[in-house]
């Protein structure tokens, strides 16, 4: 019981790491409609590019995150015009299973490019600070700071910008978007552009925390997914709130749970916001 | 809409049963004749234990190729299939299905995760298929394999018993055990909790999800006890994580590692300072034997792993155990094991000698790479040496050998 301010501010932080890749997610499902599984391999090549820059070519984790967010995005619209779009027309489901493919074979080709072992950024460890009992990690800490001000950036970008509101206008209704000149295809790329870009972030900074191999975005895939299903399919703000939920979920069911079915709390999660409201804690009911 | 995505989640989950039932679509049996004789290596080629599988399926290759060009065994070439566990049991019984239904192999070799072994062993028995693993569960060798298991890793009780005797000698008097759920989780807190009981040590211990990211709240829970000697159960990713995980926490304790969950890759993903002083321990290779000489050779290093010791000694004892027996199947090479691996037989550290031999009517006892190679009736090998080693300025220092 003395460890619950500890599990609650290790989930908080667990939550910021999840926030990230649930908003590339959600953001895809709000354009074009269908759960994008990729998301884990665009994860994984996400943290390897920034791994690229900071270890190999010596740069600051800074600019890593920015290759992170740009290798990310670009391959993520390759791998979405190659091989999902061609799909699209055949249904969501055809486009959801077709992406778990794609993610087996990005997962692979990086696994080729990379090998299988572990590798680490060039970052020092450091002991974690302390306040009244309850410890954080500088690093941890650093994260959050960083996923904060991305989101709310991107939330700026989306609620002030113009293409937020032809984003919007494509999620609510692609043919009248098009006869009112929007141009579908350019926003919809670009929708996609910052999503991967996003996962590969969180990529990243999940990276940073632990250390990478060709696993890294399979192994919180099912936290991600859950994030959004329980914010609601196709909300950022719902995958922000969702990614907090399961974060903080996860982390506190230690208090009754045995660690071993941590997971577990993700899926009950889905199952409960499924039966009471499976349009999710923040989605729009929609006619 | 809202009924339209509902329908969309339903769909998915369908389309997910279709896709898990038709990879269990039953394969095409095809039977072993004549030609060439049909030998499988079942390694991690992906997933945890992808470090290793590689050269573990190399080392089997390069057995197969130096004894056909020696002529190959019963007057036939050996042929090998290598496929991947992807360090899955699922995958894994899939890829086992393959080398038995479709492949007709007569061995399979070099299993490593003690649950990828645990799941494969009945479609290798039930196929009359020999099994050689390195997996350490002691579950494994109790399975009603009918003697078509043979194991060449060191058992997991005994491997415990082993570290946690270090451990209090060590001077350790709160022992703790942190590892995932693996099938040798169960056995290792008993083991080390009756051994740390006899030494007057305290015992705590705490099982994990394996794959995940943080392991921050696990360390918290289990530094409530304020453990001095921490033993890792885990494989390398987890472990990698959870000692980042204990340096940050604060963690001034001593922690002791399976040289597999704390091996180089480990070492270098993580800064010197989060490793130093920590113990790592393994079942050794015999480094001063000639079989170990030609593991070097085949695999091109210096420093061969005990894993790809351990499977090129399977493909010595698979080949040796078909010439005794006269026969290539897994029910006949199950008796000729140990009448080549143990026994007053001439001593010989690779097939193509052991052939020779045999040929000429004489007996062999094949002493290999990883040890004497000696097994008891449930297939277990006796006779292990232990290396302790201390990580010492981010590189492992030999501590003392048991």
């Amino acid at each position: 019981m003395e460890l619950i301010p500890q599990l609650l501010v290790n989930g908080v932080l667990y939550g910021s790491l999840l926030a990230l890749p649930a908003i590339g997610f959600t953001t895809i499902f709000a354009v074009l409609r269908f759960p994008n599984f990729a998301v884990a391999s665009i994860a994984t090549l996400g943290a390897f590019a920034g791994w690229v820059a900071n270890v190999p070519l010596g740069l600051p984790i800074l600019v890593a995150v920015v290759v992170a967010f740009v290798i990310a995005g670009a391959v993520g619209v390759l791998a979405d015009d190659i091989v999902l779009r061609p799909m699209r027309p055949f249904g969501a489901l055809t486009t959801a299973i077709a992406s778990i493919a794609l993610t087996v074979v990005l997962e692979n080709m990086i696994r080729f490019g990379f090998g299988n072992d572990l590798r680490g950024y060039d970052l020092p460890i450091v002991r974690d600070w302390r306040f009244l009992g309850i410890r954080v990690g500088p690093q941890q800490v650093e994260n959050l700071v960083l996923a904060t001000i991305i989101m709310v950036l991107l939330f700026a970008f989306l609620r002030y910008g113009r293409f937020g509101k032809a984003m919007r206008a494509v999620a609510d209704n692609p043919q009248l978007a098009a006869l009112k000149g929007i141009p579908s295809g350019t926003v919809t790329r670009l929708a996609i552009f910052i999503a991967m870009g996003l996962v590969g972030v969180g990529g990243i900074l999940q990276g940073l925390g632990t250390a990478i191999d060709p696993l890294t975005g399979f192994r919180f895939i099912l936290s991600i997914f859950a994030a959004a299903v329980v914010g609601g399919l196709g909300s950022i703000p719902g995958a922000v709130l969702g990614a907090f939920v399961i974060g903080i979920g996860q982390e506190l069911s230690l208090v009754i749970l045995d660690p071993t079915y941590k997971s577990a709390v993700g899926f009950l999660a889905i199952l409960v916001v499924l039966i009471f409201r499976p349009e999710g804690l923040l989605g729009e009911k929609r006619q | 809409m809202n009924r339209r995505l509902t329908m969309k989640r339903r769909q998915l989950l369908a389309t997910g049963a279709i896709g898990a039932g038709a990879l269990t679509l039953p394969r095409l049996a095809l039977a072993q004749s004549d030609g060439p004789i049909m030998l499988g290596t079942l390694t991690p080629l992906t997933g945890v234990g992808g470090t290793y599988g590689p050269s573990m399926r190399d080392a089997v290759a390069g057995v197969v190729d130096s004894v056909n060009s020696a002529g190959g065994v019963l007057g036939r070439q050996i042929e090998l299939v290598s496929e991947d566990t992807q360090t899955n049991p699922e995958a894994a019984v899939r890829a086992a299905r393959k080398l038995v239904d479709v492949d007709g192999v007569s061995a399979i070799m070099g299993t490593w995760a003690s649950s990828v072994t645990t799941a494969v062993a009945p479609v290798c028995w039930e196929g009359g298929v020999m099994v050689y693993t390195v997996s350490g569960s002691d579950s494994i060798t109790q399975l009603p394999h009918e003697g078509y298991i043979i194991r060449t890793q060191p058992n997991s009780q005994l491997q415990i018993e082993v570290a946690a005797q270090f451990m209090l000698d060590q001077g350790a008097t709160r022992v703790a055990w942190i590892g995932p759920q693996t099938p040798f989780a169960e056995s290792s807190i008993a083991i080390l909790g009756d051994v740390a009981g006899e030494g007057g040590a305290s015992m705590d211990s705490l099982i994990y999800e394996a794959d995940r990211t943080s392991y921050r709240s696990e360390v918290d829970q289990i530094m409530t006890g304020d453990p001095d000697f921490l033993m890792l159960g885990g494989y390398a990713a987890d472990s990698t994580v959870l000692l980042r995980d204990l340096f940050q926490a604060g963690y001034e304790g001593k922690i002791i590692g399976p040289a597999y969950a704390v091996n180089a890759s480990v070492l270098e993903a993580l800064p010197n300072n989060v490793v130093e002083g920590l113990f790592t321990w393994e079942g050794t290779p015999d480094v001063t034997s000639g079989a170990y000489a030609r593991v070097q050779q085949i695999l091109g290093v210096d420093v061969v792993d005990p894993y790809s010791a351990q499977t090129y000694d399977h493909a010595n004892l698979a080949i040796l155990a078909m010439a005794a027996a006269g026969s290539s199947t897994g029910a006949d090479m199950r008796g000729g094991v140990r009448t080549i691996s143990q026994g007053d037989g001439e001593i010989i550290d690779n097939a193509v000698d052991g052939l020779e031999i045999l040929a000429g009517g004489g007996s062999v006892n094949y002493n290999g790479a990883s040890g004497p190679c000696d097994f008891t009736d449930i297939g277990d090998i006796t006779g292990t040496q232990f290396l302790f080693r201390q990580i010492q300025d981010g590189q492992p220092v030999d501590f003392e050998v048991v």
